[in-house]
């Protein structure tokens, strides 16, 4: 559930963060020499954990269960454990079943998300601060809360157990920091560049195909890219809401009392790749999730 | 606030182009929340009519509780009149054929108790059958045929027992029981007699008692969040909840503020740090649950780690049902490595709306790099704290693949947990329900504690 913790809050345009590291070089001190060991430090107490447990995922299965462990890299190297989990029954149904929720996500907020962004970036209308603060308190809305009650009215409409319900529950979770943060692009480019296009001579489409669109699509990909994130995680809802069709954290979580170590930890693996992955492509856009959060 | 460009140009796009998410949210947020709260306290099976008669156009004589105990009176099989099928206790009725001792060709009804089947077709249909003897003394010999399948028909026949008899027919019949609260219900009306069908009541042994199993009518109810706070794991749950948060939230902040303050200082990798500070963002608890298990098990690392520096002769155990603090300080570990991203991210931002210009004039006055951090970046850095706080520990009351990952969800339990195992393992969507409202509440709650503790204090800054 940790992707939808990077909700956004009030947003800002994307080059709001600086990360221009250059901009003002200070002189070597102690003191710097010693922000370096720092970062260094708090580095490796997020990476040690992660490299354990994938060389774990990437050894025999022997290993997995021997004691003490060997703290060096991978040995012996195995893709035994690996084949030993996609090969269990459930995982590849599963691993499919969170691929399609997660892009089911994906495309629902986006295609939802991107016209609202716009409307609240480019428009002053009558409701959009009351429309504004409903999507904040959404975003801030504990998941456990909702699953229940939805899962219960899946069951009556006869949707429950479908990877549909899923996908529309992650939706929900998704939806309001979609519509903050493409809210956000939109707003990082001017509409007088539309304007400029509509004075030489485009239409109001051409002009947003052409002149906006392009400026846009990198920040509503990323908006896509955390909704996919989100959904690849959620544990909770997932779990509430299925029964047969599991999505990976789902089936994961409830075979954790009777599977092995070399299962769980595979696993995890999996559970973990598409962060490392993602977080690098929208890690510029985190600040601009978060940007000027107190104002 | 984001600055709109365009000003009322055409005044219905803006809602157009709102209107799919506002929908879709108010489909499956706003509608599913209202549910929620509903089922919290409102019992739709509370209470069952009694009616004069068997048969469910008959009037009502009076409501009983559901679980109230019964005694059963009598009973009677029912034409099954609606298509509810589940929860039934029915009665197979045959429509036959014989000669009576007349020998006249009579034809009625008769419960399948009464007839012992001797022929059956290929797919078991019973085809012919004889009259059954009856035991009792001082019965009538002589079985009843009625005019239509039930007892209190018209009589159509009499039968000897042992008569040949054609079955031509096959009716399913929901049993009806005429029923009476137990002299031990006290809060009920003892008079109340009447019947109810069979799919509403259960009846024990030799079917001479019964309980009310759901009712037909709703009334609002605390009993579901009576039975939450009565539950064994409410009080544990809700401790740990907090304990968890108490033991984390300080220790994060302090981290996260660090990591801030590393990502602000500028150091020329910068942006590598950045990416490798908020992995943990994108991360499922679950995950992160079981790699701190890979940690923290019997043979995982910290064990191996150990023996190796020669603090341990063998491998300890930390995550078993009697190393409880174990497996908090195990929990607690894994949330700070978690979800001190989240705050720190919030935090960077609010550093960098802080102008370089008010840390330049602190530095040409003298200010150190922590009297700067202490009397200028903090307390500018207040309302970003407030706004990660009210998220952390919205996200705190929520906490849930971790400990179950950790500790299997029965030595260490939290609120989440709790929900879980009402709605999944016990099916108890209400009392699933309550639990979830009192997160919901408590998160409320401490959102608002946030929003005036620090409101407070501005107010005392400015007098």
């Amino acid at each position: 559930m940790s992707a939808s913790e990077m909700q956004p809050s009030t947003p800002t345009p994307p080059e709001g963060p600086s990360l221009d590291v250059a901009e003002r070089r200070a002189p070597i001190t102690w003191g710097r020499i010693g922000t370096y060991v720092g970062a260094v430090f708090v580095a490796l107490w997020i990476l040690v954990p992660m490299y354990f447990l994938f060389s774990m995922a990437f050894t025999d299965q022997e290993t997995v269960r021997s004691y003490p462990k060997n703290v060096l890299p991978f040995v012996p190297f195995s893709t035994s454990t690996m084949r030993f989990f996609l090969e269990s029954e459930g995982v590849a149904s599963g691993l499919a079943n969170s691929l399609i929720v997660a892009l089911l996500s994906l495309i629902l907020s986006t295609a939802l998300g991107a016209p609202a962004g716009y409307a609240v970036a480019r428009y002053l209308f009558t409701g959009r601060d009351v429309f504004r603060l409903a999507i904040l308190a959404t975003r801030a809305f504990p998941i456990v809360v909702l699953s229940i009650p939805l899962a219960v009215l899946f069951i009556r409409f006869d949707m429950f157990d479908s990877l549909i319900s899923v996908a529309l529950m992650h939706t929900v979770l998704a939806l309001p920091t979609s519509i903050l943060v493409i809210a956000s692009v939109f707003a990082s480019v001017p509409y007088e560049l539309e304007e400029a296009g509509q004075v030489f001579g485009a239409s109001p489409l051409q002009s947003f195909r052409h002149i906006v669109l392009p400026l846009v699509l990198p920040g509503i990909a990323a908006s896509g890219v955390f909704a996919f994130v989100l959904s690849w995680n959620e544990v909770f809802a997932a779990s509430v809401l299925t029964l047969e069709n599991r999505t990976l954290p789902a089936l994961l979580l409830n075979s954790l009392s009777e599977s092995s170590d070399a299962y769980q930890f595979a696993g995890g693996f999996f559970l973990m790749v598409p962060s490392l992955i993602f977080m690098f492509f929208i890690r510029k856009y985190l600040f601009n999730m978060w940007g000027q959060v107190s104002k | 606030m984001v600055a709109p460009t365009v000003k009322r140009r055409r005044p219905l796009t803006p809602y157009l182009l709102i209107a799919p998410a506002l929908l879709f949210l108010a489909a499956f947020f706003g509608y599913p929340m209202v549910q929620g709260l509903i089922l919290a306290v409102y019992d739709d099976e509370a209470v069952l009519p009694l009616l004069s008669d068997p048969g469910i156009e008959a009037d009502s004589v009076g409501t009983l509780p559901q679980g109230t105990g019964l005694t059963v009176l009598d009973q009677r099989a029912n034409l099954i009149e609606d298509e509810i099928t589940s929860d039934l206790l029915t009665e197979d009725w045959f429509r036959v054929s014989a000669l009576d001792n007349n020998d006249q060709t009579v034809e009625g009804w008769a419960p399948e108790t009464r007839i012992r089947i001797r022929e059956e077709a290929e797919d078991g249909t019973p085809l012919a059958g004889t009259v059954r003897t009856k035991l009792a003394a001082g019965a009538d010999p002589q079985t009843t045929l009625f005019a239509e399948a039930s007892e209190s028909a018209d009589v159509a026949a009499k039968l000897d027992a042992r008569t040949r008899v054609r079955i031509e027919e096959i009716a399913t019949l929901e049993l009806w029981f005429l029923v009476t609260p137990q002299a031990d219900e006290t809060e009920v009306d003892q008079s109340l007699e009447g019947w109810a069908p069979s799919r509403f009541i259960q009846v024990f042994g030799e079917g001479e008692n019964g309980r009310i199993d759901r009712g037909t009518d709703g009334e609002f109810t605390w009993r579901f969040v009576e039975k939450m706070t009565e539950d064994r794991f409410f009080g544990p749950a809700w401790r740990t909840t907090l304990l968890l948060m108490v033991l984390i939230l300080p220790i994060q902040f302090v981290l996260a503020t660090l990591m801030a303050l590393i990502i602000h200082a500028r150091l020329k990798a910068t942006s590598i740090f950045l990416y490798i500070y908020s992995i943990p963002m994108g991360m499922s608890d679950l995950a992160v649950g079981i790699l701190f298990f890979s940690l923290f098990t019997g043979n995982g690392f910290i064990n191996s780690f150990l023996e190796g520096i020669g603090v341990l002769d063998g491998p300890k155990s930390f995550l078993s049902a009697d190393t409880r603090n174990w497996i908090i300080a195990a929990i607690v570990l894994a949330e700070l490595w978690r979800a001190t991203s989240i705050v720190m991210v919030i935090i960077v931002s609010g550093l960098q709306a802080i102008p370089d210009e008010t840390l330049e004039a602190a530095e040409l006055f003298g200010a150190s790099y922590w009297q700067r951090v202490r009397h200028i970046m903090l307390p500018l850095l207040r309302p970003s704290i407030q706004v990660a706080l009210i998220l952390r520990t919205i996200l705190a009351f929520q906490v849930f693949a971790v400990v179950i990952a950790l500790g299997g969800g029965e030595v260490v339990t939290v609120l989440a947990n709790e929900t879980y195992r009402q709605y999944f393992t016990l099916r108890n969507t209400n009392v699933a329900s309550a639990y979830a409202v009192f997160i919901l509440l408590l998160s409320i709650a401490s959102a608002f504690f946030y929003l005036r503790a620090v409101r407070t204090q501005d107010e005392l800054s400015k007098t």
